[in-house]
């Protein structure tokens, strides 16, 4: 009798664990198909133009949609990026999500039939009118996923630019005055070498070293050149003037003491606190960092963009897309279309964002004028180069371990350049 | 009859069950045969193995079926997958990169098996025959704590703090070696080619450490000590009675260990991730991170596919081949000949 109620009691437990077990294994979220929810993914810090701007339309979005409520779930960049083909594949895709732009992500994410259209939205709401030609580059996927021409697949609400922040209380201890010229700029970052300073806060381990080098090729090169690197529009030479002289400029710049040859390992974040904390007065970044500069940079400081070059890095924000299998599609037009009305968008302006659609009137911080100001030179003389990691998936990292051998010194500028290409073509090739 | 039976029913690990079959306790044997007890517990002992089983199953089998399958295909992620036979594989043969992390994984069985084991082994003997004898056994056991601490960590927390003292830049370890003069010694730990594979291992020495060393010194406990005053009336010094006492009695442990910390080690990365991204310029990279890349980075997921089945099939093979190795050792020991 003992024996056979052990066993109805095991053959309970084994019931019981294993229904539990299928269980764990389940749908944790079908998602909503209420007409009452709005699942809304973003990544930007709390603390972010963008972040203040957008909670301020959730809030409008409530206040103009009664009854329904906005689900917001904050994400990191990173798990995005990594998960976002899985989790758009699945029942537990958001309504609204900030992606990545370019072919690598929603290029490859819309060729994937991963995106909705947002053609027609884009035409009813006005929305293609709000955005220049060098924002739009970004929204706009062919079947191949390459981005400039095709279908509408997501909605910048913000641009961004790289441009040369410096501390003006450091030049002045140093008696150097605001380099207006690339020779000025140089001569500048020799007598901080001079004084014993190493001028550029510089990130091996992060975008941050590419992005010196692909800024020195920018200097170079052209409309066409870009596009034939970016939107495969010819076959890009690594070897032709611009990027051998980016590479070898930057490795010259390594040997100089511009770059430390120690911050191989480093990452964005400490260069930009090695700014912030006043041991380097020279960082060239994205105006992603804008905000926090503004709010936590104990000295006077300002920016400039890239001397004698007409293009820089930069492009339209990341995009706002909806998933094709997001239940609330009409809900997620209607927030999009809350963040490109001129109240965001003079907000997030206000706040170190770069709008794409407000009133200039309504800027009224002086440094975010200053930097609204330099993004419409750049947008005029069509200058945004997008990002030297855009081409290919993986190729980030490529250019990361790449840069990386060119600050140690354990590959020549020639190297690099065959290692790039090898990558380049590969990557393209698979895409 | 009953006493018969129970005696069988726990002695049913199936070694010892073997060796009577063969010594011809017939009776004991026959009992278990011709006797389907009710009171006989393994039947309802393998119910409660079920949902273990089924989890192994759901969890384990199924998605390594599906990653090798996945791994004969090119695909990247979403869309049809197209099948390409073994075309990852004939890729991944001539992939200097793959096999530049394979060889990276070797260093980190140094920095994880051999060296923790070999330090682990003397740390043991050390704390329970030294520090346990002359200092007490709290002090020994709060030695023994403090080495383990890195265990508990989180890898991610422990590669963060490590690489702020690894830092090149006001890293509290550059800072040390100029406090105390040796400013010269100055590196950038991290971030030179040259040294950034020995300073993730330095690392991983420090993580893995604690687990040998209580595991060495719970098998400590379980030796004779009349062995160890045999040996110390016969004249054997400390390191004598380390080598010809302690080492031949914790035999099963340091097998235990070694193989388990030989398969962590060609698992690695977290450490690798959090550390250096696999950086500078490839210099840390091992399979794990690489194929993580590869699925995740570059979306070539039959590749990186590809990549974990090879790992994971390395793994297997060592795996059985040290319980092998072990079990014959220990049978070798205990005069069982199967």
């Amino acid at each position: 009798m003992l024996t056979a109620r052990r066993r109805v009691m095991a053959a309970a437990a084994a019931v019981v664990s294993t229904t539990l077990l299928l269980a764990s294994c389940g749908d944790s979220d079908s998602g909503s198909s209420d007409g009452k929810t709005l699942k809304l993914w973003h990544y930007e810090s709390p603390d972010s133009a963008m972040a203040v701007a957008w909670n301020a339309a959730i809030k409008e979005f409530e206040k103009t949609h009664p009854g329904v409520k906005v689900k917001f779930e904050e994400k990191g960049f990173e798990q995005i990026q990594k998960t976002a083909p899985m989790v758009l594949n699945s029942n537990d895709a958001p309504d609204l999500m900030e992606y990545n732009k370019g072919n690598a992500t929603a290029g490859h994410l819309s060729q994937q039939g991963l995106l909705t259209d947002l053609s027609t939205e884009v035409t009813k709401h006005g929305w293609d009118k709000k955005l220049s030609a060098g924002v739009r580059t970004t929204s706009q996927y062919d079947a191949k996923g390459v981005m400039g021409s095709g279908k509408w697949f997501g909605i910048p609400n913000y641009a961004e630019y790289t441009m040369v922040f410096y501390n003006k209380d450091l030049f002045k201890k140093y008696d150097i005055a605001e380099p207006k010229t690339f020779d000025e700029l140089t001569a500048a970052m020799d007598t901080f070498v001079d004084k014993g300073v190493t001028p550029l806060a510089n990130a091996g381990a992060e975008y941050v070293a590419q992005q010196y080098l692909y800024q020195l090729a920018l200097s170079k090169a052209d409309r066409a050149w870009v596009d034939s690197y970016e939107l495969y529009k010819g076959e890009p030479d690594f070897h032709d003037a611009a990027w051998t002289y980016g590479a070898e400029t930057f490795a010259d710049w390594v040997k100089k003491g511009y770059i430390s040859k120690k911050s191989t390992s480093t990452k964005a974040e400490d260069a930009g606190l090695s700014f912030m904390q006043g041991k380097s007065p020279i960082l060239f970044s994205g105006s992603w960092w804008y905000g926090r500069f503004a709010a936590e940079n104990k000295f006077d400081w300002g920016t400039f963009l890239w001397p004698d070059s007409n293009m820089t890095l930069g492009s339209g924000g990341n995009l706002w897309v909806v998933p094709k299998g997001a239940k609330n599609k009409e809900l997620a037009y209607d927030f999009i279309d809350i963040t490109m009305s001129k109240k965001i968008q003079n907000m997030l302006g206000n706040k170190g964002g770069v709008p794409v659609a407000a009133d200039p009137a309504a800027i009224t911080d002086p440094r975010a004028k200053g930097l609204i100001a330099n993004f419409n030179t750049l947008s005029e003389r069509d200058g945004l180069a997008f990002y030297p990691d855009w081409p290919a998936p993986g190729f980030y990292d490529v250019l990361v371990s790449e840069t990386q051998k060119l600050i140690t010194g354990s590959a020549k500028p020639d190297a690099y350049l065959d290692a790039v290409k090898a990558a380049y073509d590969k990557g393209v090739q698979d895409r | 009859m009953t006493v018969t039976v129970e005696q069988g029913g726990r002695g049913s690990g199936g070694r010892g069950d073997k060796g009577r079959k063969g010594g011809g306790s017939g009776g004991v044997v026959e009992a278990r045969h011709h006797s389907r007890s009710p009171r006989r517990p393994r039947d309802s002992y393998a119910l409660f193995l079920l949902p273990g089983a089924l989890a192994f199953f759901v969890i384990v089998v199924v998605p390594f079926l599906m990653n090798t399958g996945v791994s004969f295909t090119e695909w990247q992620g979403v869309g049809s997958p197209k099948w390409t036979g073994l075309a990852n594989y004939r890729e991944l043969m001539d992939d200097a990169e793959f096999w530049a992390s394979f060889r990276h994984s070797l260093f980190m069985v140094v920095a994880m098996a051999v060296v923790p084991t070999a330090l682990g082994l003397v740390l043991a003997a050390a704390l329970f025959d030294y520090v346990g004898k002359h200092f007490g056994g709290r002090t020994a056991a709060v030695l023994r704590a403090c080495f383990y601490l890195p265990q508990v960590l989180p890898i991610a927390v422990a590669g963060i703090v490590w690489s702020w003292i690894l830092a090149p830049e006001n890293g509290s370890l550059n800072e040390l070696l100029k406090a105390v003069g040796l400013g010269g010694l100055q590196q950038d730990w991290l971030g030179d080619p040259d040294l950034a594979l020995y300073s993730v291992m330095g690392v991983m020495v420090w993580v893995q450490l604690g687990f040998p060393l209580v595991i060495f010194m719970a098998g400590l406990q379980r030796v004779d000590p009349q062995l160890y005053e045999a040996a110390e009336l016969d004249g054997a010094g400390w390191w004598r009675r380390f080598w010809h006492v302690t080492l031949p009695q914790i035999r099963p442990e340091i097998y235990v260990v070694l193989l388990w910390c030989t398969i962590a080690a060609l698992k690695v990365f977290g450490a690798v991730y959090v550390l250096t991204k696999g950086g500078p310029g490839g210099a840390t990279d091992v399979p794990s991170y690489f194929s993580f890349t590869t699925f995740f980075e570059k979306t070539q997921v039959g590749y990186g596919a590809a990549i974990s089945t090879v790992l994971t099939v390395i793994v297997l093979v060592l795996a059985v081949v040290g319980l092998k190795l072990q079990t014959r050792a220990e049978d070798a020991e205990q005069g069982v000949v199967r």
